[in-house]
């Protein structure tokens, strides 16, 4: 036998449900020795989870129909293999990890029983050795292995903490294959690294072989040893790491690898301020009680000093829970916060109502997700003329020309006025989410992660189109965002937030230069993974 | 929303049990409207002495046709059947000729009788004809189920909306509210109206409907809990508009697929609330065709099966395809599979 460990050959699969049938992957072959670790690389809808979860028979059969094609798993092939053959194969020989670890453990179980429960089924009954195997396991993935982090529950671990307990669980039986599905996607940045170096040490101490699914070319440049490019379920290519980076050969690769941000502005701006925040703090209650001394609060935003001028991006960098967003609500008043907001030289919070509607068409915003920031239920129309008619007094017809002007501007044909939402791919959604933030013409728009929920290619379209919004109009913006390339790629300053405190701030080119603070380093070094 | 309407659509007929009991469903309700056409003790066209008449639309006095009463004419009286079988006078009756309330006079059995050539389903205790009194019975009960139904909603639309979307204080009187509004004993306030008042359809929608809107509230507050964090909501906020506005415009029709999923559910518990308070003689007043006071009656004349089978049958039946239907929905309603 050689030293393949699994070999795919032709694989296709079928996507039914009761109205469509959907090829999502086509005639993918790939190989993997012992030892290897795989990169999978492609955007979302690739098929990259489905190769992962087809390779351990976990699809649906009745959903998932394989046409053709082979999986040997050491020899042998897994697709003909019964139900109960497969049990020794999962969690024994191949085992996965997902992106979401507090979706994957069990929420009602405490960490022990969920460890014993894969010991017991897999390596041995005898339960005095049990002690042992979780110390030696525990110890490998960075785990403390004391009673109170075994008999917690998986809600009261922290990220880092769950991301590790379900490696642990997933490597206690020393599998030959780990396949690990964006196993570092749900994590802040320094966890990422922490993570990632923890995989490939037990990769290399076992001699297991990993697969690492991914959409990050970065992750995938620094970790794997092969890569595999995914699209549209075919394999577009596959080639040694260095091959694939330095001499990408079909298009696809090609286009990907230019996708990665770089600085897309220059440094020309105005000098007038149009928004000051003076000393703002932010705080939620948590426990309510009748005196006030006895209220407990959560403190989103701590002291918060920034300043923006006309025409200029902001860019706040900041991992999950550490008051990006909280920030973007205060500043659309849409939060109760105490602290001074001025902007265009007028103080938000002391404004009447009547005053502070009229005032909201100068500060917009564009979200995330794209999915939720559109209502389901109105037309591309109805969606982008609603601003303009709380505004102005327009005819039906001047309404369609402006939404049609604002469609053309972002980029998308003027007959997609009458479609809805869900007729749109992600990176149009976005467009028509940025088309309606500046249907009222603002001074400000912030952007709330706006391509994070993107691929790469999409993302670096939806940034061009953000950079030439801001040049024609002379627009600031407030960048939110957890990926300092991206932020760093299109803001002139840069403001980094760290448990609900700032902290620094300045010109972008010094920050990425010379970081002062450690957390900045470490942000910065973690990002770009050249350590 | 057209296009998800659309799948929807085609999720539904996708299943022949949804299709078929929809279509069912709609087809006999649809005739049950015009219950006055297909079961009445008037011909719906009459020639008497060359001359045509319309009993069904216009009323005629007997002594218009030469009788002795200053009263409506009763066309299945002798004097009448008489006058109709002479020289070329002739009458077309409804398919049942009998009215939710003609009284079969001329019964040789006493009441209730079984089956017969007059009455197809035989007479209740009172001598009137079983199967005008189930289709009137029905259309009523239908009816009432609706007329609830919409009115439950509308106030439970409005009360969970205002909750969901306002929170903080408003949510937490109205919650309280609710909480002792629905611990009030509905079954003894009915007993004792039905005794002060004089007991009538609207009297019971009206006490009913005090009532019906708390659960549904509760879906509603739910959603639109849900529903005012969305992204785009948000973005609606930030453009200015009104809380009405928003509402209408953008939560209210993301929130209607829990509304809906649960309408022919309640349709359904609506006609079997009717049918259980007649039963109990706390519904309709008497001489009302209604389903519960047949089943009554069948209680009463355990022997007379064509009281107790055929209400029973046409009760079954009706909720079933209700609930066909309500299944489907919410299958077809259900994003995930």
């Amino acid at each position: 036998m050689s030293n393949k460990l699994l070999e795919i050959e032709n694989l296709t699969i079928d996507f039914t449900d009761t109205l469509h049938r959907k090829n999502i992957i086509n005639n993918i072959s790939l190989q993997l020795t012992k030892g290897e670790i795989l990169g999978l690389v492609g955007e979302s809808g690739s098929g990259k989870s489905i190769t992962g979860l087809a390779i351990n028979s976990l699809l649906d059969k009745k959903k998932f129909i394989t046409k053709k094609g082979k999986i040997f798993f050491e020899g042998q092939n897994v697709l003909e293999k019964s139900e109960e053959d497969l049990l020794k194969i999962r969690g024994n020989k191949i085992s996965m990890i997902f992106q979401e670890p507090m979706l994957s453990l069990n929420p009602v179980q405490s960490l022990r029983t969920q460890i014993c429960e894969v010991i017991k089924l897999h390596l041995t009954n005898d339960e005095s050795k049990f002690q042992d195997i979780i110390e030696s396991i525990f110890s490998k993935c960075g785990l403390e292995c004391n009673n109170k982090i075994l008999n917690s529950y998986p809600h009261m671990l922290s990220g880092g903490q769950r991301q590790r307990a379900m490696i642990a669980i997933s490597v206690v039986c020393k599998p030959k294959l780990l396949i690990a599905d964006e196993p570092t996607t749900a994590l802040d940045v320094t966890l990422q690294l922490q993570v990632l170096g923890l995989l490939k040490k037990l990769s290399k101490e076992n001699g297991m072989s990993l697969i690492l699914i991914s959409h990050d070319l970065d992750l995938i440049k620094n970790y794997s040893d092969n890569v595999a490019i995914m699209k549209d379920g075919k394999i577009e290519e596959t080639n040694s790491t260095s091959e694939i980076f330095n001499n990408p050969q079909s298009s696809y690769t090609k286009r990907l690898m230019n996708c990665r941000p770089e600085r897309m502005i220059d440094g020309s701006r105005c000098n007038q301020e149009l928004l000051r925040i003076n000393n703002l703090n932010c705080r939620f209650l948590t426990k309510n009680s009748l005196f006030k001394t006895k209220r407990k609060y959560f403190h989103a935003l701590t002291d918060i000093n920034l300043s923006l001028n006309i025409g200029e991006t902001l860019g706040v960098v900041g991992e999950s829970g550490s008051g990006k967003s909280t920030l973007a609500m205060s500043i659309l008043q849409l939060l109760n916060y105490q602290g001074q907001i001025i902007f265009d030289g007028l103080s938000l919070e002391k404004m009447s109502k009547e005053d502070l509607r009229n005032q909201r068409k100068d500060f917009q915003i564009v979200f995330q997700d794209p999915y939720s920031s559109l209502s389901p239920r109105l037309s591309i129309l109805e969606i982008l003329s609603e601003g303009l008619s709380v505004y102005g007094d327009y005819t039906q017809a001047q309404l369609l020309t402006l939404c049609e002007e604002l469609l053309n501007e972002v980029g998308l044909e003027s007959s997609m006025l009458y479609r809805y939402p869900h007729q749109f791919s992600g990176g149009q959604r976005q467009r028509i989410a940025i088309a309606r933030a500046i249907s009222l013409k603002p001074k400000l728009v912030i952007m709330d992660e706006p391509t994070s929920a993107l691929d790469v290619v999409v993302q670096k379209n939806i940034l061009d189109l953000i950079i030439s919004i801001q040049k024609k109009y002379n627009l600031s913006y407030i960048f939110i965002s957890h990926d300092i390339k991206v932020v760093s790629a299109i803001s002139h300053k840069i403001c980094v937030l760290k448990k609900s405190e700032i902290v620094e701030q300045g010109e972008t080119i010094s920050i990425l230069e010379n970081p002062q603070s450690d957390y900045t380093q470490q942000l910065i070094r973690s990002t770009l993974f050249d350590s | 929303m057209i296009g998800r309407s659309k799948v929807i659509w085609e999720k539904f007929k996708s299943s022949r049990r949804n299709i078929y009991s929809l279509y069912i469903f709609s087809f006999i309700f649809i005739l049950s409207i015009f219950a006055e056409i297909i079961s009445n003790d008037k011909p719906i066209l009459m020639k008497i002495d060359d001359k045509l008449y319309f009993p069904l639309i216009v009323d005629y006095k007997e002594t218009h046709f030469g009788g002795i009463f200053e009263t409506e004419a009763d066309y299945k009286d002798d004097f009448m059947q008489d006058l109709i079988e002479k020289n070329n006078n002739w009458a077309v009756f409804p398919l049942n000729p009998n009215s939710y309330n003609t009284i079969n006079l001329n019964n040789s059995t006493p009441n209730p009788a079984p089956p017969s050539l007059h009455n197809y389903l035989g007479t209740d205790d009172r001598g009137r004809d079983v199967l005008a009194r189930l289709i009137y019975g029905f259309r009523l009960s239908v009816i009432f189920a609706l007329v609830l139904t919409i009115i439950a909603v509308v106030i439970g639309i409005f009360f969970g909306a205002i909750q969901g979307y306002f929170v903080g204080r408003t949510d937490l009187f109205l919650q309280r509210f609710i909480e002792i509004w629905s611990s009030m004993p509905e079954l003894y306030l009915l007993i004792i109206f039905s005794s002060l008042f004089e007991p009538s359809l609207s009297l019971l929608i009206i006490l009913l409907s005090l009532f019906g809107w708390i659960g549904l509230s509760d879906y509603v507050r739910a959603e639109f809990l849900k529903g005012r964090n969305m992204d785009y909501v948000i973005a609606a906020r930030t453009m200015g508009l009104s809380n009405y506005q928003i509402i209408t415009r953008h939560i209210l029709p993301n929130s209607m697929i829990s509304v809906i999923t649960f309408l022919p559910f309640r349709i359904s518990g609506a006609i079997l609330i009717l049918t259980s308070l007649d039963f109990l003689g706390l519904g309709v007043p008497p001489n009302t065709p209604s389903l519960g006071e047949l089943l009554s009656q069948g209680k009463e004349n355990i022997e007379a099966w064509w009281l107790s089978l055929t209400t029973f049958f046409v009760l079954v039946g009706t909720l079933l395809l209700l609930i066909f239907i309500g299944e489907g929905i919410r299958e077809s309603m259900d994003s995930r599979s």
